[in-house]
């Protein structure tokens, strides 16, 4: 007999969304398009009881704890979720993993506006020589910060969600204000 | 949820998808690092490609058109059974070419066609760790990745020269990711090491080893050498038997007991597409009579 996969919903949406983060992840400053507008979504896909959130708001809290993971302090989280940026002094604290274990490293989930605003110019792993992109809604001072906190390869990726479009930016890329 | 009878998308849970796919989002962000990961039993014995598969799993969409090769031939049981698998499972489409494809999983070669933007290359690998046949504790070689600590390894290539008069390694051969990590390539012939400079994915899976690497497009990938001894991307002196190219990775295949032998393309969509072209090597007029 042969048997067919019968994909849910919820799994066909959040792998849409892995793809997506996939992809930014791996082309710095492309910006991809989400199945759905929101950071939820991404929770669905990414965060589940093995993980540790730490988020910005009440609601997001709630949201994140109901997939199972542990609410935990900025320090101690895995992934965080924040509406905004808050000062940069909060890179300073985000986990980095070790030089033996840098994936221990967290990932950064931010809202920001994509398109306008600060100018940024790209290089790293993933862009073909350079790629000048545009974010507003960070705090100034924000990639200044992540410069100086980062030590390669310990580092924390982040990405960029403007309502259904995403734009990746993981530890290798190099960020240089314009 | 699903019912009793019926298959996860791509066979593998969701709880499985989401872990290896934080792993290869770490992966991505750290080219060239290992990063280890909960790799399940598959239904397939270890060495037949059960890191390669879970990787294809959590990454496939239902849109995807899944190519599988098998050192660089579409036909072979290890290729057609994770062909199989894969349609019956993910109800995917499949190809045996290469543009045609989006995701492609490779067992020990990358194909002659480069890949173009928008395409993934998953490589099954039996020992992720480059230094492990010169450290055999994991301990020690997570050490010498944190320090990047590579002295050894150009020691090895050396012993190579002093004993061979070349470095004589032609398969596996390491490399060096954006200067930071190296990197075992998986059991590609070093003919392939300078294409892995692409426009692609590339996902690397260890089922047995636990590990997930990867390297995004467009990442500096350097095969170690010395400046008196450079790298040299071997090739058979030979044009393919059967297509004619003469920039192609070649078998050498016996054909009767008088010690005849022939060579032909290890990459069987790449030849067939070449002869469908019109190209003709030294022996393809007796099979099209045949």
């Amino acid at each position: 007999m042969q048997t067919a996969p019968v994909p849910s919903d919820f799994e066909t949406r959040t792998n849409a969304t892995y793809d997506a983060l996939m992809w930014a992840l791996s082309r710095p400053g492309l910006i991809r398009d989400l199945p759905a507008p929101g950071v939820e979504g991404v929770i669905d896909a990414l965060i589940d009881r093995e993980c540790a959130v730490h988020a910005g708001t009440p609601d997001l809290c709630a949201y994140a704890a109901q997939t199972g993971a542990a609410i935990v302090p900025l320090a101690k989280a895995d992934h965080v979720i924040l509406p905004d940026a808050q000062t940069p002094a909060m890179l300073r604290d985000l986990r980095q993993g070790s030089d033996m274990h840098p994936e221990d490293g967290a990932t950064l989930i931010l809202i920001a506006t994509l398109g306008t605003g600060q100018a940024l110019r790209l290089t790293g792993p993933g862009v073909d020589g350079h790629i000048d992109v545009r974010v507003d809604g960070l705090t100034d001072g924000f990639w200044q910060m992540r410069r100086d906190v980062m030590r390669y390869p310990m580092g924390f990726e982040i990405f960029l969600i403007d309502g259904s479009r995403v734009m990746g930016l993981p530890r290798s890329t190099t960020v240089e204000v314009l | 949820m699903t019912q009793s009878g019926q298959y996860n998308f791509a066979y593998l849970d969701e709880q499985t998808k989401r872990m290896i796919r934080r792993a290869l989002l770490k992966g991505l962000a750290i080219p060239g690092y290992q990063v280890p990961f909960a790799s399940r039993e598959m239904p397939m014995p270890y060495g037949w490609g059960t890191g390669g598969v879970q990787v294809t799993a959590a990454c496939l969409v239902p849109e995807d058109c899944l190519k599988v090769i098998d050192q660089g031939a579409d036909d072979t049981t290890n290729a057609v059974s994770i062909r199989k698998f894969f349609q019956r499972t993910a109800g995917v489409d499949v190809t045996e070419q290469t543009t045609a494809s989006t995701v492609i999983q490779t067992r020990h070669r990358i194909p002659e066609t480069p890949l173009r933007e928008g395409q993934i290359l998953v490589y099954q690998v039996p020992i992720p760790e480059p230094l492990r046949f010169i450290e055999p504790r994991e301990t020690e070689t997570r050490k010498m990745h944190a320090l990047a600590e590579y002295g050894l390894m150009h020691v090895k290539l050396y012993e190579d020269i002093a004993r061979h008069g070349a470095i004589s390694t032609a398969y596996a051969y390491p490399v060096s990711v954006e200067g930071r990590y190296v990197m075992d390539p998986s059991p590609i012939p070093k003919f392939d090491n300078p294409k892995m400079e692409m426009a692609g994915i590339q996902l690397f899976g260890a089922g047995r080893e636990q590990r997930i690497y990867a390297l995004p497009p467009y990442t500096r990938v350097v095969s170690l050498d010395f400046e008196d001894y450079p790298f040299d991307p071997m090739r058979a002196e030979h044009p393919c038997d059967m297509c004619g190219a003469e920039d192609t990775y070649l078998d050498e295949v016996i054909i009767d007991d008088a010690g005849g032998r022939m060579f032909v393309c290890s990459d069987t969509d790449h030849c067939t597409a070449r002869r469908a072209a019109g190209h003709r090597g030294r022996l393809a007029a007796t099979e099209d009579a045949a």
